[in-house]
């Protein structure tokens, strides 16, 4: 009789395994559905600041003379090897200048935990306080574009600002007042996206953060 | 890139096995892991001390968070990111596990609505140390609602294998329940499913390309030897082995009812299990690891 009963008794005990797991599945798998369900709602509502500005490259019309990483270099002191702006070359002649691109998604301002990024709604600028920054790295695997970067003097992240404190006083951001052949400007994106996107040369989908940059490619 | 390094992948692992640990207990005190159990204590002890370890490691992973520390008590501000719910996670169930080891210490009963909610958080705990990684869509290695399933399944069986170990050595009165075998063997047969499972959806290609290389080098380039070995075989396939032998033999032994025979084998058994134990053990260790190190980023940052 007991070997009978043994076997009745582990299949109830596979059924009750099977309820387990199936539990602990929706655990897993629920709150990403959740994330997911909150972007494409993100997705749907169009203007998520009040106005968001943008980079535009003009491939055709860049002559790779850097002064825009230059100038940046300059400005903002950061360490060589996690640059603020990057002037990204191939072998076959293409070119791009880009930085942070002060994305309408910004998948660093999600993730971090301490709530170090911030997203300007007059303009949509995406700015790091590194004084908050614990330097956990989350949002350098988030971030598609490799923008965010630590610093490794001071162990916080650092990136991009638009200038936003020259943007403030008038001014525009140094980069882009360096250009001598204006292939590097900026403008509201409205108008911008209507010129371009950001899917070029193996760079990431723009679906994933939805970045304020557009490049022109040259003919 | 690459900034999450070992350290990340041990507190992964301690997170999944301090919540396994409690869950072990938990389902022992329940009576599924049969009537004579000697797993419903320890693991409850254990638990809330190796989450912590854990969660201890990660401020040396930190970087300017470690010279100033008063800035980690800001990692509770934003919701909308994983990794502020696995903080508020983990320190509730270390809170509530160390409440749950002082009874089981003191030997008195806990009341059940304290016992209940460490095992939800406990799920919660092992869910996330998926959750933190399946969220990065800038990893689409990482990017796979499997994540967290193979995650928590390694879980629940690491914490088994560890509650085990340690009441072998610990408890007073030894038992060799088939329950246990049978829910383990469940355990690592589920594993091995979720794992095939995870990485036929990236074959499917619905991850994109970067995803196909990290599972490349994981299955035939530069870390393949620690994945067939430390994980497959002996992490998965030796204990799926030894648990399924040990759970026919009892069958066996059953019917024959040869006494002598019975415990020699059960004695022998017991010093393999150990081994198969802490088999499980490397391999739960050896997944997390590789995980963390076969993330490539969605763009490798050059023009093509």
């Amino acid at each position: 009789m007991s070997p009978n009963k043994r076997v009745a008794l582990s299949r109830r005990n596979l059924i009750k395994g099977g309820l387990l797991l199936g539990t602990v599945a929706a655990i897993g798998i629920m709150p990403i559905k959740v994330l997911k369900a909150e972007e494409t709602v993100k997705e749907n509502t169009t203007a998520k600041t009040k106005k968001q500005i943008g980079f535009s490259y003009d491939e055709g019309k860049c002559i790779k003379c850097e002064s825009c990483v230059r100038i940046c270099q300059e400005t903002y002191q950061w360490e060589s090897d996690t640059p603020w702006r990057r002037l990204l070359k191939n072998d076959k002649g293409n070119a791009l200048s880009m930085s942070c691109n002060h994305c309408a998604d910004p998948a660093c301002a999600k993730v971090c935990p301490v709530k170090a990024y911030s997203k300007r709604d007059s303009d949509g600028i995406v700015i790091h306080d590194a004084s908050k920054c614990v330097g956990c790295g989350y949002c350098l695997y988030a971030c598609p574009y490799h923008a965010p970067h630590i610093q490794k003097k001071t162990g916080a992240v650092s990136k991009c600002h638009f200038c936003y404190n020259l943007q403030d006083t008038g001014s525009g951001p140094r980069c882009v007042g360096v250009c001598p052949t204006k292939a590097l400007t900026m403008g509201d994106m409205k108008e911008l996206s209507q010129k371009g996107n950001l899917d070029y040369k193996g760079l990431p989908s723009s679906k994933i953060t939805n970045p304020s940059m557009i490049i022109i490619p040259k003919a | 890139m690459g900034h999450w390094g070992w350290l990340i992948a041990i507190y992964l692992f301690l997170g999944g096995l301090g919540a396994g640990a409690y869950l072990a207990s938990f389902a022992a005190e329940k009576g599924l892991l049969g009537k004579k159990t000697n797993l419903d204590r320890v693991g409850y002890v254990v638990s809330a001390p190796i989450v912590a370890f854990g969660a201890f490691l990660l401020i040396f992973d930190l970087g300017q968070g470690l010279k100033k520390p008063w800035l980690i008590i800001n990692m509770f501000l934003n919701f909308s990111s994983v990794m502020t719910w696995g903080i508020y996670i983990l320190s509730a169930f270390i809170c509530v596990a160390f409440i749950k080891a002082f009874f089981v210490w003191k030997k008195r009963q806990a009341p059940a609505v304290i016992s209940y909610l460490g095992a939800i958080l406990a799920l919660a705990t092992a869910a996330y140390t998926g959750m933190l990684l399946a969220v990065v869509e800038g990893i689409p290695f990482w990017n796979s609602y499997l994540m967290p399933v193979v995650f928590v399944v390694s879980a629940l069986s690491t914490g088994l294998s560890l509650t085990s170990l340690i009441a072998h050595f610990f408890e007073k009165h030894q038992v060799h329940e088939v329950r246990v075998s049978q829910i383990h063997l469940g355990l690592v047969a589920t594993e091995i499913v979720a794992l095939a499972a995870f990485f036929a959806l990236i074959y499917s290609g619905s991850q994109g390309t970067i995803a196909k290389i990290s599972a490349n080098m994981l299955l035939t380039e530069s870390l393949s030897i620690p994945f067939w070995l430390l994980l497959i075989i002996i992490g998965l396939v030796g204990p799926l082995a030894f648990y399924l032998l040990q759970a026919r033999s009892n069958k066996k032994a059953l019917l024959t009812s040869n006494d002598q025979n019975s415990a020699l084998n059960s004695e022998r058994g017991g010093i393999v299990s150990l081994l198969c134990d802490g088999a499980v053990l490397v391999g739960g260790l050896t997944l997390r690891c590789l995980i963390i190190f076969a993330a490539l980023p969605v763009w490798n940052g050059i023009l093509s």
